[in-house]
């Protein structure tokens, strides 16, 4: 699994956005520079700036000390938050393992679509569909007009289509709901000129929600069809 | 017109609600009355010891889950009994050593009244506490029922379910529940083969999502052919275990397919659903018809058709826009009702329809209740259900509306009750 592939799914960005913040509070004025190396693994990344966290917090701490002479107070202190942090950063990774199991054994492998970073952002975006519809909503079918700009002008880029469903349908329906809406998606490309074999489709039912919550707003978020480009452009 | 549009609308619920004439149990809905006392008494007795604890504590779970007795307390003084010194079961079940050094636990079933043995079987104590064990446990428990009911027992079984993308099963005592299949390779909709051996499933992979049939004996597994690509997903074994239904989808719908696991060939399409969506087969026992779900007239409803595809029908009446959303249909081992669920105002719940009548009847009302499976009994039901906050496996007895809670994993989906297993199936 790739660092980019990693950042790609949303938990693991709230993941790496956490890591990034203790990384920032862990970075002490009198300590030598050290820059740490990028680590590709979500697990090593989360044990280190835990790691680091806890020193910290024994140093803020033995300031502390010298206030107030009470040495033994501060080190259970110290202790007790390292120790939650060392339990934090083992649920984590264990979470993060999970996560990459799964990536690891379902997802297409993304590749560099060779597009700059505005196009790269149009062509990703989701179309989004009414509930246990899988016809082309108006805005659906302007954002497909955009990435068949896009797919028109790199002829080599080839894309696989996921269909999504909100949590609501019958499980099992929802796999043959979403193929359909992946299918939509496809269909219109390729009715406007874009070759049948450039375009994969996959449907995840309710399997992978965009937003896990139980909400009409999550669910309208869920009813989608998401682009993944499979082989670059240019 | 309109007006009948509303008055059905109006009339759906409220035929539902009349149907439902004795609330056994809160959120089941059974419609008979069951008189205590009109189920035969049994009573277990085991000498004291840590060996005869543990299978009386089984058998006598075993008989009480199988809902077909009452359970009373019981002396194994059958003289004392006949002459009315104590209470008197129909049925007692008592326990005993056997075997050289005591190597086994033999369990005899008698009739208080006649005194007639009616039964007697040994389990060896060889490995004891381990699943197998525990099985061996189970088929005693279910010869008791057996012996006294005329009916099969449902001990001997196991159930499997997914659990966070995985695959998991459980005896229906609630006991050895474990993980089947790789980590990491997230799979959907598990089914069993009729002797118990096989298992078939639907896996998620990088390429597509393939029908996948594991040995439970040796752990082996093969894709089904022509399930490479595309979207496969809810199979089902034939009765006789040598053909495999299931649902393919393309980009011109989904729909059902035969494959023939006997000869390990051929793949046969049973429907044609043009842009519509045909899935979730059910076998009848007899193997000549396959009920199914279709959207072809737009919300998803229960169809049956012949086992070659042909003579396709809607089963059961549906008001079109008023009858929700159904799914997760399940053929009765008796041939004689189709178990599914169906959205009341938006929310699933368990339904039974009687094919010889067409009347259909409620039996949840509380939470979401999804995709029942049957026991092998044909009287048990399990199901997900959400009364109790997370999604978790309950099961239900239709003739005594008795309901017990299976699992506490809170992301329970998809069970499937296995038929009754025997020693050889299982890799421990």
């Amino acid at each position: 699994m790739t660092f980019a592939h990693f950042a790609r799914t949303p938990s693991s960005r709230h993941v790496l956005g956490v890591g990034f913040l203790l990384l920032l509070a862990a970075c002490p004025k009198n300590q030598p520079t050290t820059t740490p190396a990028p680590q590709p693994a979500a697990d090593s990344l989360r044990a280190r700036p835990a790691a680091d966290l806890a020193a910290a917090a024994a140093r803020r701490d033995s300031a502390l000390v010298v206030a107030r002479r009470d040495s033994a107070t501060a080190r259970v202190r110290a202790d007790s938050i390292a120790r939650v942090e060392r339990v934090g950063a083992r649920a984590d990774s264990v979470r993060a393992q999970v996560q990459r199991e799964r990536q690891d054994s379902t997802a297409a492998t993304p590749v560099a679509s060779g597009l700059d970073p505005a196009r790269a952002a149009a062509f990703a975006r989701p179309i989004h569909f009414a509930l246990d519809r899988s016809d082309l909503t108006a805005e659906a079918t302007q954002l497909l007009d955009e990435k068949l700009v896009i797919l028109r002008a790199n002829p080599r880029l080839e894309i696989q289509i996921e269909g999504h469903c909100d949590e609501r349908g019958p499980d099992e329906y929802n796999l043959a709901l979403g193929n359909r809406r992946a299918a939509a998606a496809k269909r219109y490309l390729v009715e406007h000129g874009i070759a049948d074999a450039r375009v994969a489709i996959i449907s995840y039912g309710e399997e992978r929600p965009a937003d896990p919550g139980h909400s009409e707003e999550a669910w309208t978020r869920n009813r989608r069809a998401e682009f993944v480009v499979t082989r670059g452009g240019r | 017109m309109k007006i009948i549009a509303a008055l059905v609308l109006c009339a759906w619920p409220a035929a539902l609600r009349a149907q439902d004439t004795t609330r056994a149990e809160s959120g089941v809905r059974i419609g008979i009355t069951y008189a205590p006392g009109s189920r035969p008494t049994i009573g277990v007795h085991a000498p004291s010891g840590a060996v005869f604890d543990s299978v009386r504590a089984i058998v006598a779970r075993d008989l009480e889950q199988s809902d077909r007795f009452e359970m009373v307390e019981s002396t194994p003084d059958t003289a004392a009994l006949r002459l009315g010194a104590a209470p008197a079961p129909s049925y007692l079940v008592v326990l005993d050593t056997a075997g050289a050094g005591a190597s086994a636990v033999e369990v005899r079933l008698t009739t208080v009244g006649s005194g007639l043995r009616l039964m007697r079987q040994s389990v060896p104590l060889q490995a004891m506490g381990a699943p197998a064990w525990r099985r061996a446990v189970h088929r005693v428990a279910d010869e008791i029922v057996r012996t006294a009911t005329s009916t099969p027992g449902i001990a001997a079984t196991s159930l499997l379910f997914v659990l966070g993308g995985r695959l998991v099963r459980i005896d229906p005592d609630g006991a050895n529940q474990v993980p089947v299949g790789a980590a990491g390779r997230p799979a959907l909709s598990p089914a069993w083969s009729p002797d118990g051996r096989w298992i078939a499933y639907m896996a998620f992979v990088s390429s597509g999502q393939p029908i996948v049939l594991q040995d439970l004996v040796t752990g082996r597994r093969e894709v089904v052919p022509t399930t490479e690509y595309g979207l496969n997903i809810t199979p089902e074994f034939s009765p006789d275990g040598r053909r495999l239904a299931f649902a393919h989808g393309t980009e011109a719908g989904t729909d059902v397919y035969v494959y023939d696991v006997a000869r390990r060939c051929c793949v046969q399409r049973l429907t044609v659903g043009r842009f519509s969506d045909n899935l979730s087969p059910t076998w009848s026992p007899d193997g000549q018809r396959v009920a199914f779900i279709s959207d072809r007239a737009s919300s998803p409803q229960l169809y049956v058709m012949a086992a070659d595809g042909t003579g396709q029908e809607v089963l059961g009446r549906f008001d079109f826009g008023a009858t929700g959303t159904t799914a997760g249909p399940a053929w009765s081992p008796d041939g004689q009702a189709i178990a599914f669920h169906r959205e009341v105002h938006g929310t699933p719940q368990v339904f039974v329809i009687d094919l010889a009548t067409r009347s259909v009847r409620q039996i949840t009302d509380n939470g979401r209740n999804e995709d029942p499976t049957w026991a092998p009994d044909g009287r048990h039901l399990a199901f997900v259900s959400s009364r109790s906050g997370g999604r978790d496996l309950w099961v239900v007895d239709l003739e005594t509306g008795r309901l017990r809670r299976l699992t506490t994993v809170g992301g329970a989906r998809l069970p499937a009750w296995s038929p009754l297993l025997s020693t050889s199936e299982e890799r421990e």
